[in-house]
């Protein structure tokens, strides 16, 4: 296995690697058409900035009146991983899989499941 | 007319409107003037701000009265009457108990100090003098912690300068204070989903829908903001009598005529856990749904024909 390795050139590692992530991504596009709702989107002063699958990791990086806000994508979760500004309580809010992490001093708001959900739900909002 | 919807982060948390309206000029100017009125009131009571007349009245307690404005008295006068109406089980000077618990890094405070903020703890000591627009807290290190009526209060201003603006259906949620007026497009009542305390699965998010206009709810519940520790869960919605977690419910919603209402009142009642809220409730004439610590649903007659609880509860 070891001598295997050895003898691959850098071309075959990057075709390797290039399989590899086709084969993973492939697993995400399909998760994602089957997966409804799972969205993130991250609002900026009220305005849509992005909106991302819940279900493929990565880190994103927000600017905002405290400098640049990292929210991280992880194993069908978010979470903002550092932020700047005082409070820290988005920060604090930890991981969530559905609902919202607000930053209040840096206009931002990360919404995980999105209202494409309660429509599926027939509601209009939810307490609790 | 269309359905409009906007949100934004106010008061530390998300807030939602929609309005139904004839165009998405009308429908954005008032829903941004509904924001801003929260903004403003936000800036008057917020906790965390040393700015807030809120911190003002708490750094000055024990010292002398503070003049506030005319919202920031009528909230606590507000809230002053639904620690009466609820025999202390609302009191919006929980501040110094809630204080020494630290939910996010699971920090349950010792006994001791439990036992010795207590006596921090009594809405009685909240002196309001109506004709000089002044609050003062009688007790040096009291603390006036609105988090369990502010959010509800923001939503009824929010309803007014909706209806000011000439709209006549829409739905405000500041986070779970929800107050709906008016109807959808298609000439139905708004429809509110109650979360499901011990949800399992993304199948059973919601315990039970709700079909409200002109009335608003709100839900207190002990799985918000928690830690558990040796098997035993930690809530952030404490008895003001003991100073740790009532547990008598999982979660209570309330629906009443104003958000005010039913954002204090579902704590209260969850405090006073099944039978003594369902009993509040009848006496203040406002409807609730209560989940037991046991997951039984008891609810007030009140709400038959418009509570429709999903299937397996």
């Amino acid at each position: 296995m070891k001598e295997t390795i050895k003898n691959t050139t850098l071309a075959d590692r990057l075709l390797f690697l290039l399989l590899i992530s086709l084969s993973v991504a492939g697993i995400f596009i399909s998760r994602d058409a089957l997966s409804q709702g799972s969205e993130v989107v991250i609002e900026v002063d009220g305005k849509p900035a992005y909106t991302l699958p819940l279900y493929e990791d990565r880190l994103v990086s927000v600017g905002g009146s405290y400098g640049d806000t990292l929210i991280e994508i992880k194993e069908k979760k978010v979470r903002v991983r550092e932020a700047h500004c005082p409070n820290q309580i988005c920060v604090k809010e930890g991981w969530i899989s559905k609902g919202v992490i607000v930053c209040l001093p840096n206009k931002l708001i990360i919404i995980v499941g999105g209202s494409k959900k309660d429509e599926q739900l027939g509601i209009d909002a939810i307490t609790g | 007319m269309s359905t409009y919807k906007k949100s934004k982060a106010l008061l530390d948390t998300f807030v939602a409107i929609t309005v139904v309206a004839d165009s998405k000029e009308t429908a954005e100017e008032a829903i941004d003037n509904a924001f801003d009125v929260i903004e403003k009131f936000g800036e008057l009571i917020n906790f965390y701000s040393d700015k807030s007349e809120l911190s003002a009245v708490n750094r000055n307690a024990g010292i002398r009265e503070v003049k506030v404005s005319p919202e920031t008295l009528d909230i606590i006068e507000k809230a002053v009457y639904i620690a009466e109406r609820s025999g202390g089980a609302f009191d919006p000077t929980i501040g110094p108990e809630i204080q020494l618990w630290d939910f996010f890094n699971k920090i349950r405070p010792s006994d001791a100090d439990i036992r010795k903020n207590l006596s921090l703890v009594n809405y009685k000591n909240i002196i309001i003098d109506k004709g000089n627009s002044t609050v003062f807290l009688k007790k040096k290190d009291m603390l006036l912690d609105l988090g369990g009526i502010a959010k509800g209060y923001a939503a009824d201003l929010a309803v007014q300068a909706l209806k000011e603006k000439g709209i006549s259906a829409g739905l405000v949620a500041v986070a779970g204070d929800i107050k709906a007026f008016g109807l959808k497009t298609d000439k139905k009542p708004w429809t509110v989903g109650i979360k499901n305390p011990r949800q399992k699965s993304s199948e059973d998010e919601i315990i039970a829908k709700i079909h409200l206009s002109g009335k608003a709810i709100s839900t207190s519940g002990d799985y918000e903001r928690y830690f558990m520790l040796n098997g035993q869960r930690f809530h952030h919605l404490l008895n003001p009598r003991t100073g740790y977690p009532a547990y008598a419910c999982q979660s209570v919603s309330v629906i009443a005529d104003q958000a005010v209402m039913t954002d204090a009142f579902s704590t209260a009642l969850f405090i006073l856990g099944p039978e003594k809220g369902l009993e509040l409730a009848k006496e203040m004439g406002i409807d609730a749904l209560i989940i037991d610590d046991k997951s039984s649903v008891h609810t007030t007659s009140g709400l038959e024909g418009i509570l429709f609880l999903e299937r397996n509860h």
